[in-house]
């Protein structure tokens, strides 16, 4: 009986878009889901890279010219984004291995925001350095 | 569970090495990151430069094994995005054979170019 | 005592629907007034079709589990005034089938749950120093864990992955590691070790944000990790 009840009873979840459904949650909710949106973009990134490194088999000329593009504003601007998503991934990541050993999973608030403030000076110290270089 | 390829190994092992690699990494794309755009004057390298730096063997060493580790983390990551979407055994077999193939030729393709420009 | 209209807005579903809806009530409280009794007044004054499940009103049963303004929570201990909204939305846990309204079919929760052998006694850590009765070795309590299905609806893997064990269960297990009581251990382990237990979590640690009976699910299965890996670099009893 309680199994043919079930199948009319549809099940209400959230799929793929439940881990950036950070309304009302709390603070290792959002961790979670900024550190999946980091890593996939950091994915992303890293095919991004690679697929450009093959400029390099092309010669100087190729990737000089490419070299000399990648020195603009925007690209620079994307550089200091991708420091941020790079900084935030690594050191929330370290949290994520420390709690998920069972270190620290009771004061995982207080790592996250130390860790963080680590990573908002890297990030300006590393942005300067693009920038003004 | 015993079986073959990724799924062979414990979900404790992977996990961990999830986590070594990362951490790994933290010290890997720190240097590679301060080497290629903080050293570097004008934090980018021209051609010629980039030569010039790949020709130093310690060099060479470090970026293949950045590669290989970086491969590893994205790819074994990549699973585990995937493998929270719940995926019928067939899909999680068929996945990982994909994975496991794009992050070997992600490292084939990165060994073939430092060959190539070196 | 001051009272005060509030405006209800409920989640509304019917076997048959091809969608759910919300309904708007509005709701005479005071300070006192709980959303479960609120609920009760919709249903008892307004509504007589709609459909909630509660027990014991004291947060001992687990069985009013709900999301008031979208997070999980016990209705018969939720203040309707403290939750400061002028509406208040009402909808059913997540990520279990959908019976009628706020209603949800726990049976998948207690499928899973059971497998994890049930560990409803412990060694109770508040009496060490009490005298115990003659013949009785020490003094017990009930577990904490009161199966409400709060932290099943909160966590974000649960929500994509249909197949992993789920807070509640995770932490069972943990609860039997510490102490078994005649369970056979390792089984259980292999069980948990799997490609749908404890190493999906991502300590996003939303099951023990809303946990409301101090279970704290995610320090268990952190603990459960930190034991398997133990195990598996040979520093624990295997």
């Amino acid at each position: 009986m309680l199994q043919e009840t079930r199948v009319l009873h549809p099940v209400r979840r959230r799929g793929w878009k439940g881990w950036f459904a950070v309304r009302k949650r709390h603070l290792g909710y959002v961790a979670f889901a900024l550190n999946r949106l980091t890593g996939l973009g950091l994915v992303l990134y890293l095919i991004i890279h690679l697929v450009v490194l093959s400029l390099l088999a092309r010669g100087p000329e190729t990737w000089d010219a490419f070299i000399e593009l990648a020195k603009s504003p925007a690209f620079l601007l994307l550089d200091v984004i991708l420091l941020a998503g790079i900084l935030f991934h690594g050191l929330n990541g370290l949290r994520v291995i420390l709690v998920g050993l069972g270190i620290g999973v009771h004061r995982h608030k207080e790592l996250f925001w130390g860790l963080m403030l680590l990573a908002a000076i890297l990030l300006i110290f590393g942005a300067w350095g693009f920038l003004v270089v | 569970m015993k079986g073959n390829g990724i799924q062979g190994i414990s979900g404790a092992v992977r996990w961990l090495l999830q986590a070594v690699s990362g951490l790994l990494l933290i010290v890997l794309l720190g240097v590679h990151m301060i080497a290629n755009h903080y050293i570097a004057a004008g934090g980018l390298r021209t051609y010629e430069e980039v030569v010039a730096y790949l020709s130093h063997p310690v060099v060479l060493a470090w970026e293949v094994i950045f590669l290989i580790i970086v491969t590893f983390h994205a790819v074994l990551g990549v699973r585990s995005v995937l493998y929270d979407l719940g995926l019928s055994p067939g899909t999680q077999r068929r996945l990982d054979r994909l994975v496991g193939l794009v992050g070997i030729g992600a490292v084939l393709y990165g060994l073939w170019l430092l060959w190539a420009i070196t | 005592m001051s009272e005060q209209k509030v405006t209800f807005r409920v989640f509304r579903y019917k076997q048959g629907d091809t969608a759910p809806h919300y309904d708007t009530f509005t709701v005479t409280v005071n300070e006192r007034t709980t959303v479960l009794e609120a609920l009760q007044a919709i249903r008892r004054d307004q509504d007589g079709t709609l459909v909630i499940r509660h027990s014991c009103h004291h947060a001992s049963c687990g069985t009013c589990g709900m999301r008031v303004n979208g997070k999980e929570v016990l209705a018969c201990v939720t203040n309707v005034l403290e939750l400061g909204t002028p509406t208040v939305t009402v909808e059913p846990l997540q990520n279990a089938p959908l019976i009628s309204d706020l209603v949800v079919d726990m049976g998948p929760f207690y499928e899973t749950f059971s497998q994890a052998h049930l560990p409803f006694v412990r060694r109770s850590e508040y009496l060490p120093d009490a005298e115990v009765a003659e013949g009785v070795p020490f003094h017990m309590r009930f577990e904490s864990c009161i199966e409400c299905g709060l932290c099943v609806s909160a966590c974000p893997v649960v929500a994509s992955d249909a197949e992993y064990l789920g807070p509640a269960a995770l932490a069972a297990v943990w609860r039997v590691v510490q102490e078994p009581r005649g369970t056979e251990v390792p089984p259980l382990l292999d069980w948990v070790n799997s490609e749908h237990g404890c190493w999906r979590c991502h300590v996003a640690l939303e099951c023990s944000e809303v946990c409301p009976s101090n279970v704290d699910p995610g320090g268990n299965i952190m603990a459960l990790r930190q034991e398997l890996v133990r195990r598996a670099l040979g520093l624990s009893r295997g």
